[in-house]
């Protein structure tokens, strides 16, 4: 496997100035209230695992902090850019993943990835090395002068990471970045996600469902239910919180957002 | 066959149309059942039915008139009905996403290929019964009020039957145009652009046989060619309507079970194709080996960024690879190709003043049809962009430069094929590629207004760019547009002394006013769409 690159490490990044900056942030769609309150912050080399049920908001919370979509209130700051006024500034340190990513389809993966590193002014010569090094380490060499439309869900997963891995972003929005991925490339994103952490102080909001992920690979935990943080801090942190010291993060999750008691649920589902 | 589930897939079918456009989220709504084009079927055919005999007993029209009306308009009925389907069915039906036109399903579930295409066809068929249930309201009255009740029975009956072969018909295009391009053995590029000229050759050819223009030339023809058609089986039905108006009923039930006969006979064939060709899978397309580059060189000597010139690209790579866009791209052809054709073949034709115009008119059409399409055709892919440090101005000039350039190049190479075909100078043609070039631009800006504020990203059945309001006021006004440039512009292009100041001051004062007005109109547009995704 061919070693997968790195960003090249930031001057001068120290954990006391968050590279994300989160701070009342409110969003409704007309009557529904998507995000009440919300406050996080990322630190440079600090990966934030964001949990909640279907519902809770942590997609609209991570298309605020793109910019994607004009909070009610609150702020959001990336690397002290303020998204609302800089927002052209701001992206180009973000690298992000959505959630069931949309490509152009009718695009080979080579043709999209070239395309995505127009978007972010990424020269010839780094684009090429830096493409080739992301295929050949996510095993889609060979598959890249293909149509997208033929790709896997996987391969398209992939395709979609690599085109927010490319331009070094200083911090990385992923909602459900391993969606699909078979179990060596995920072991390979996280492995890289965790490196380009701890060595290059690339910071990582991540959202999941796997809750087992979260817990090997997140420093701090967010735990979002209705649009609130109803959590936050590290696992160990969120265990005494919830009481459940010596439990896995699945029961501190169910616990802290009121989903707890499931055997009625199942008892119902089995008949 | 199950016709329980062929009737509850159809049902299925014909909801996933029913609901695309809807914004309701209510899926229990009226509006939303499968039930309203049934309902709207019978309320027109009623309601016309109503109306038309109303009228017709207020203005007491000769009987003998209207008998001739009858004679000469209801038989036709059946072979309007394949044509309506057929034609609307190879625009829509064709290019619809089968992801997302509920149809995915079916190739996982317990079902036979035969049920499957009477499912999709009786669901096809179904959602095109509402301009044949209007043509029947109307001429139902007359042909009662004349005593041709029976005539119309039957031309209703044979009807329905024209309805499911054009239905029948469009599954088969269905099945083989998936694999199109490939099945000759073609890879790569030359297999995308065989599949897209198939599918081109196939629109065009549809759109000019049973375009109206043509439908009623051939019908002034069928007493002359009446043998020859006579053997066409689309025709049998309006055969068998022809034979029962004129007393030969037993002529009239042969041509009756001939028309039911092809159209199970249709049936048969698409279950074949549909068994040959259909892919379940997305074919996998490998071109030649991609070399990485900023930019494209050209795009980029014309003063456009890297990032500009990508989109750009992008898109041009979309209009010839993405299947829902063809129908969009090849409506000027057809509509020059009908002008051209009548034209030449009509003893008044248009005259220098009518090719101008409508010549302007048509690539400047396509430059609003570009223009309007080219934000929503992104669909939710466009986070790519959105997400990126792109700001709002390039996404808004580079969309510009892709709706603009392929019309501009139309408007070169028609002005050119004008020129050679009718014969006019050679200041007509250098005036009729300004004229279509500046009207283009206009109207490019004017679409690009409406795109940024009300495209539609969803993925549907059938493929809509624009919300339906948007789309109708842009394309209206639009065309308007298009006219009060181009008019005066072909008044000056034609006249000496002052008439043509005139004429070119006056298209030149509106081309301008509307360019500064939309400009920024359009910018702030692509503003909003940058502070707020709307999906």
């Amino acid at each position: 496997m061919s070693a997968l690159p790195s960003a090249p490490r930031a001057a001068g990044t120290g954990r006391a100035e968050p590279l994300l900056g989160v701070e009342h942030l409110s969003k409704s769609y007309g009557t529904t209230r998507a995000v009440v309150d919300v406050s996080l912050s990322v630190a440079p080399g600090e990966i934030v695992g964001l949990l909640g049920p279907n519902g809770a908001g942590k997609s609209t919370t991570m298309r605020a902090i793109l910019g994607l979509l004009r909070p009610e209130v609150g702020s959001v700051r990336v690397l002290g850019h303020d998204v609302a006024s800089e927002g052209i500034a701001a992206k180009r340190e973000i690298g992000y993943v959505p959630e069931s990513p949309s490509l152009y389809e009718f695009l080979t993966g080579a043709e999209y990835l070239d395309f995505v590193s127009d978007l972010y002014g990424i020269d010839a010569a780094t684009r090429t090395e830096r493409i080739h090094q992301f295929l050949a380490g996510l095993e889609l060499l060979g598959h890249e002068d293909s149509l997208i439309s033929g790709y896997s869900q996987g391969m398209k997963q992939k395709v979609a990471l690599i085109s927010a891995l490319l331009h070094h972003p200083r911090l990385l929005i992923l909602d459900e970045p391993l969606n699909g991925l078979d179990p060596r490339a995920a072991r390979v994103v996280k492995d890289l996600l965790r490196n380009l952490a701890s060595s290059d102080g690339v910071g990582v909001l991540f959202s999941t469902h796997v809750l087992e992920i979260a817990e090997v690979i997140c420093d701090r935990i967010v735990i979002l239910s209705r649009g609130q943080v109803v959590a936050a801090g590290t696992v160990s942190a969120l265990r005494e919180r919830s009481g459940l010291a010596g439990s896995g993060l699945e029961e501190v999750f169910l616990a802290l957002t009121g989903t707890g008691d499931l055997t009625d649920v199942v008892s119902a589902l089995r008949r | 066959m199950d016709l329980h589930r062929v009737r509850r897939l159809g049902w299925v079918l014909v909801a996933s149309q029913v609901r695309s456009g809807a914004r309701s989220a209510n899926p229990k709504g009226f509006l939303n059942q499968p039930g309203i084009f049934a309902w709207a079927a019978v309320g027109l055919l009623v309601g016309v039915f109503l109306l038309a005999s109303l009228a017709l007993d207020a203005l007491t029209l000769p009987r003998a008139l209207l008998g001739s009306v009858v004679v000469a308009a209801v038989p036709f009925l059946p072979l309007l009905a394949v044509a309506t389907v057929l034609v609307g069915g190879v625009m829509f039906e064709l290019t619809a996403t089968v992801r997302f036109a509920g149809s995915d399903a079916a190739n996982w579930l317990p079902l036979r290929p035969e049920e499957y295409v009477l499912a999709s066809s009786l669901a096809v068929a179904y959602t095109y019964c509402l301009p044949l249930a209007l043509l029947l309201g109307a001429f139902a009255a007359i042909a009662v009020h004349v005593g041709a009740g029976a005539l119309i029975a039957l031309s209703g009956v044979l009807s329905a039957v024209g309805l499911l072969e054009g239905a029948f018909l469009v599954e088969m295009v269905r099945s083989t145009s998936q694999r199109a391009g490939s099945t000759s053995g073609a890879r790569g590029r030359v297999a995308l652009v065989l599949r897209a000229l198939a599918l081109v050759i196939m629109i065009i050819a549809l759109q000019l046989v049973f375009n109206p223009v043509f439908l009623f030339a051939s019908l002034r023809g069928l007493a002359t060619f009446g043998q020859f058609t006579a053997y066409l089986p689309p025709f049998w039905g309006t055969f068998a309507v022809l034979a029962w108006s004129s007393g030969n009923v037993a002529v009239a039930a042969a041509f009756a079970l001939l028309a039911a006969a092809f159209a199970g006979l249709l049936l048969c064939a698409a279950t074949v194709l549909r068994v040959r060709y259909w892919s379940v899978t997305a074919e996998e397309f490998r071109l030649e080996p991609h070399r990485y580059a900023a930019g494209h060189p050209l795009l980029r000597a014309l003063g456009l960024s890297p990032a500009e010139a990508a989109i750009v690209t992008k898109d041009f790579h979309g209009y010839v690879r993405r299947r829902e866009m063809l129908p969009l791209l090849v409506l000027p052809i057809v509509l020059l190709v009908i002008v051209f054709i009548e034209n030449a073949t009509s003893s008044a034709g248009f005259g220098t003043f009518g090719i101008v115009v409508f010549t302007a008119w048509a690539t400047s059409f396509f430059a609003l049809l570009l223009a309007t399409t080219s934000v929503g055709q992104e669909r939710k892919a466009i986070t790519a962009v959105l997400a990126s440090p792109v700001p709002a101005a390039s996404l808004f000039r580079a969309k510009l430069v892709a709706s603009v350039a392929p019309a501009w190049v139309a408007s070169v190479v028609i002005a050119v094929l004008v020129g050679l075909l009718f014969h006019v100078g050679l200041g007509v043609v250098l005036g009729l590629m300004l004229t279509s070039v500046v009207a283009g631009f206009v109207v490019a800006l004017w679409g690009l207004a409406f795109a940024a504020r009300y495209s539609d990203f969803q993925e549907r059945p059938r493929p809509q760019y624009l919300r339906p309001g948007p789309m109708l006021a842009a394309t209206g006004s639009g065309i308007l547009l298009v006219f009060v440039v181009v008019v005066p512009a072909t008044v000056a292009l034609l006249s000496t002394g002052t008439a043509a100041l005139e004429g070119a001051g006056f298209a030149a004062a509106v081309a301008l006013t509307v360019v500064a007005l939309t400009w920024g109109w359009a910018r702030q547009g692509f503003e909003a769409l940058f502070r707020e995704v709307p999906f």
